[in-house]
């Protein structure tokens, strides 16, 4: 199937924390949820995202199946279903998945797919300035999702 | 409801230069993205920018003006404030004369061209800037040695960069940003760090000098013995366009390496290699930072630095450091009407005659400042005006400048927010961000461009600084334009644009001509590269450079080293906050909750101090706390803390300005300046550690 997803190149992540911010801004997101976040070993960073696993543990810890592949191929969490049980959370194994402690309800990366549906890159990767963030995919099948999404 | 409009402008949350689309709806910026078309940035923006919304409309945001009254700040028109501050200044003129009026900014902020502008038609000599060991510093040394700043030419190809104390990709690298360093980077050329600690740059050199801190100007002329040595020089290029290489070369031979590995605690072998690395990998770009300038040998430093790039036919070349062409734009200094200063003047400029290449320059040192503020002396200072700068939290001996701002008669101060520098004013005048100003960018800076900072929305009462100038200067009899816009005009004339055909085009860049020294020369007094300096000799400074001991070191000071045993440097530098700025911006926060001080394993361990435990670092001069994180890539005799901070959470007065504040720690007595240009010595002094347990 499609799997389009984050890719964030933790060799070349300088630790900039630009991402955190143009995420924070596309999402309109305040204090405390972060879709994306670089833990901080200097001279080493370790970017924290969803990688969009296929199988993913998120969505089978998920009792009420709020989380969901869309025809995309993009894992998403539907809010209108979630519980705010806080399943899905210990079961990302990268720590990714976000609880957003104003509105009660699980939140995740969502790949930007309105930005990609524009032809633009995820708000992360527009900004890194060691370009190392990048959307994966074979290239076909991005093209795929990105003229699905734009339909 | 309107639709949403986009501006095409031009970053200031650093020094700027990177452009921004700005996304407005309602008179209201909604959000911000870099603009791919940028030839600065290329789309690429930092945290600091892309966090700017949060700033502009954050609620402790200062959006009129305001006087302090016995019942605290009162909201007051712009009328009342121009004409209170105008009032006051006129009468310390008649009482004192205008050199009783302190002018100042902090960072290059765009605005220097008005502030100085302001100050020069009031007559009063006593600009205070962080130029003195910032930038400017750099421009001064540069300008005596080989005519104007050299700067990395990423863009023309280097085959090796050479990082020397600076971080591109986390700070503000003025010229270019650290995006085209890593374009450079990433098309094969080789990397040369020399940093004390080891960050993401020194993970990925070919090569990385540990240095120990403050000692970057022995380490040159370390370089320089190798090469002289081993003959590795272009030799044309010396015999054609260096003064004074027999006295440089005499010079250099008291820098063996035996002698500079004991001063920089470098392996001399690495220094053979890194030299040889340098002066055979062509072209080859230095790229350096402030701790070279913010240290007792500023001028030394940066002079040998281009000396450097000389000998090895590095200067002006293609991928070395290049001396960029300007567009024909009118410069900061000529707008700034440096000539209507009297030579009567000129002479009562505070320091001027012990620091002659800061006069030069037209600043002065903060000492000097602070000294005439408590003691009167040689005159009193009697009234200030301050504009962007909080030097409570970011000067040295921090104490000092809060007792001597307390002290001034009468200060207005120009800002977003309180500040801790702020709170001692009497007048706050609410400035406009990059978002709320026309302005033509980077004019300042030495990379060959301008570029069109366009208005994208108004906020309140806030006024662009350049128009706070204008305006207290017609208050001041003084000649400005009746707008902004038409000042800009004026700025541009002699390129032929107007300011509104300006902002179409976005930016200008100069017609760049490599090696024009083949024609022309360098603009030095004996057209060459001045290796041995005839101004500074003149002055009755060394004309040569040389390494000067840090001045609390454990070499200087054992006394001083018994009881505070470990290096502090003491400028770590964030890639969320800028200098002072920046800590109410609840994005930025999140990711830097607290000021963090890296210390290594074994002496954390030693002090039974694990990460994340709040720690007390000491210095003869005070005590503030950090919070603790463990950094092998430091030397254990090295403590490595954040500067810039406080608290503006914290409501009360100072906004917690004394507790984690790093410059309570650091110097600022006249011994431990440079000599010429009466730069701080704002990175290095002794310190010791212990766990805070009463955190």
């Amino acid at each position: 199937m499609n799997r389009v997803s984050l890719y964030i190149d933790k060799k070349n992540c300088m630790g900039c924390h630009a991402c955190e911010a143009a995420c924070k801004q596309e999402h309109g997101l305040g204090v405390g949820p972060q879709l994306v976040r670089v833990i901080e070993k200097v001279p080493q960073f370790i970017p924290i995202y969803c990688h969009q696993c296929g199988n993913a543990p998120c969505k089978r810890a998920c009792p009420v199946d709020a989380i969901v592949t869309n025809d995309l191929g993009i894992v998403l969490v539907v809010k209108e279903n979630c519980i705010g049980c806080r399943e899905c959370v210990p079961a990302c194994p990268f720590g990714a998945m976000q609880f957003d402690e104003k509105t009660a309800l699980a939140l995740m990366c969502d790949v930007c797919i309105h930005r990609l549906a524009e032809g633009k890159a995820p708000a992360c990767a527009s900004v890194c300035a060691t370009h190392c963030i990048s959307i994966v995919g074979t290239q076909k099948k991005t093209a795929a999702v990105f003229e699905r999404a734009a339909a | 409801m309107e639709a949403v409009t986009q501006v095409r402008t031009v970053c200031r949350s650093c020094h700027g230069g990177c452009g921004v689309i700005a996304h407005v709806k309602d008179n209201k910026v909604i959000k911000v993205e870099g603009d791919p078309s940028s030839p600065i940035s290329h789309g690429t923006l930092c945290a600091k920018g892309l966090a700017i919304t949060q700033l502009v409309y954050h609620p402790d945001r200062i959006t009129h003006p305001m006087k302090k009254t016995d019942a605290g700040w009162a909201r007051i028109t712009w009328d009342e404030a121009l004409d209170t501050i105008a009032n006051k200044f006129k009468r310390v003129i008649a009482e004192y004369g205008p050199e009783s009026i302190v002018v100042s900014q902090g960072t290059g902020r765009d605005y220097e061209s008005h502030l100085y502008r302001f100050a020069n038609l009031l007559g009063t000599p006593n600009v205070l800037t962080a130029g003195h060991m910032c930038y400017v510093s750099r421009v001064a040394s540069t300008l005596i040695t080989c005519g104007t700043l050299p700067v990395a030419d990423y863009m023309g190809g280097p085959k090796l960069i050479v990082l020397w104390g600076v971080n591109p990709l986390w700070t503000n690298p003025d010229e270019y940003k650290g995006e085209v360093f890593w374009q450079a980077y990433e098309k094969g050329a080789k990397l040369m760090v020399v940093d004390p600690r080891k960050g993401f740059t020194a993970e990925k050199a070919d090569l990385w000098l540990q240095i120990r801190p403050g000692t970057d100007a022995a380490l040159v002329l370390g370089f320089h013995s190798v090469i002289i040595e081993e003959e590795l020089y272009d030799k044309e290029f010396v015999a054609n366009y260096v003064h004074g290489w027999d006295a440089f070369k005499d010079r250099v031979k008291e820098y063996s390496l035996d002698r500079v590995q004991e001063i920089t605690w470098i392996d001399k072998n690495l220094i053979r290699q890194a030299a040889r690395m340098y002066a055979t990998t062509k072209p080859a770009a230095i790229h350096w930072g402030v701790p070279t300038e913010q240290t007792n040998n500023c001028v030394s430093y940066t002079r040998a630095a281009t000396g450097l790039m000389a000998i090895t036919g590095n200067l002006d070349a293609p991928g070395g450091n290049a001396l960029f062409v300007n567009p024909p734009t009118r410069t900061v200094a000529e707008f700034a009407q440096h000539k209507a200063l009297s030579p009567e003047q000129q002479k009562k400029r505070l320091g001027g005659e012990q620091f002659k290449l800061g006069a030069r320059v037209a600043l002065i040192n903060p000492k000097k400042a602070w000294d005439a503020m408590l003691t009167g002396k040689p005159y009193p200072l009697k009234a200030g005006i301050l504009c962007g700068t909080n030097p409570v939290v970011t000067r040295a001996n921090a104490k000092e400048a809060y007792a001597a701002l307390s002290k001034i008669e009468f200060l207005a101060v120009i800002d977003f927010f309180m500040t801790p520098t702020a709170d001692l004013a009497h007048i706050f005048l609410p400035s406009g961000t990059w978002l709320e100003q026309n302005h033509i960018a980077d004019n300042w800076k030495r990379h060959g461009y301008v570029l069109a900072r366009q208005k994208a929305v108004q906020v309140d009462e806030c006024w662009q600084d350049h128009k706070i100038f204008m305006e207290l200067g017609k208050r001041m009899g003084q000649q400005w334009w009746d707008t902004v816009e038409q000042a800009l005009d004026y700025l541009l004339e002699p390129a032929g644009i107007t300011w509104e055909q300006f902002k179409d085009k976005g930016y200008l860049r100069g017609e760049m001509v490599y090696h024009k020294y083949k024609q022309r020369g360098f603009s030095t007094p004996t057209k060459k590269v001045e290796l041995y300096s005839t101004i500074m000799e003149k002055w009755g400074y060394d004309p040569l450079p040389k390494y000067v001991e840090v001045p609390e070191s454990p070499i200087s000071k054992p006394e001083v080293a018994k009881k505070f045993p470990y290096i502090l440097d003491a400028g770590l530098r964030t890639p969320t906050f800028f200098h002072s700025a920046n800590r109410q911006v609840p994005w930025l926060r999140e990711i830097r909750e607290f000021p963090i001080v890296e210390i290594h394993p074994a002496t954390a361990q030693k002090h039974n101090i694990a990460e994340g435990d709040w720690v007390y670092i000491e210095s003869p001069r005070g005590r503030i706390k950090q919070r603790a994180r463990l950094n092998e890539g430091i030397h254990p005799q090295v403590i490595v803390a954040e500067h810039g901070w406080f608290y503006p959470e914290m409501k009360e007065d100072g906004h917690g300005w004394n507790i984690s504040n790093v410059n309570l720690l650091t110097d600022n007595a006249y011994e431990t300046l440079d000599p010429a240009m009466g730069s701080t010595n704002l990175r290095v002094c002794l310190c010791n550690i212990a766990r805070c347990d009463d955190a």
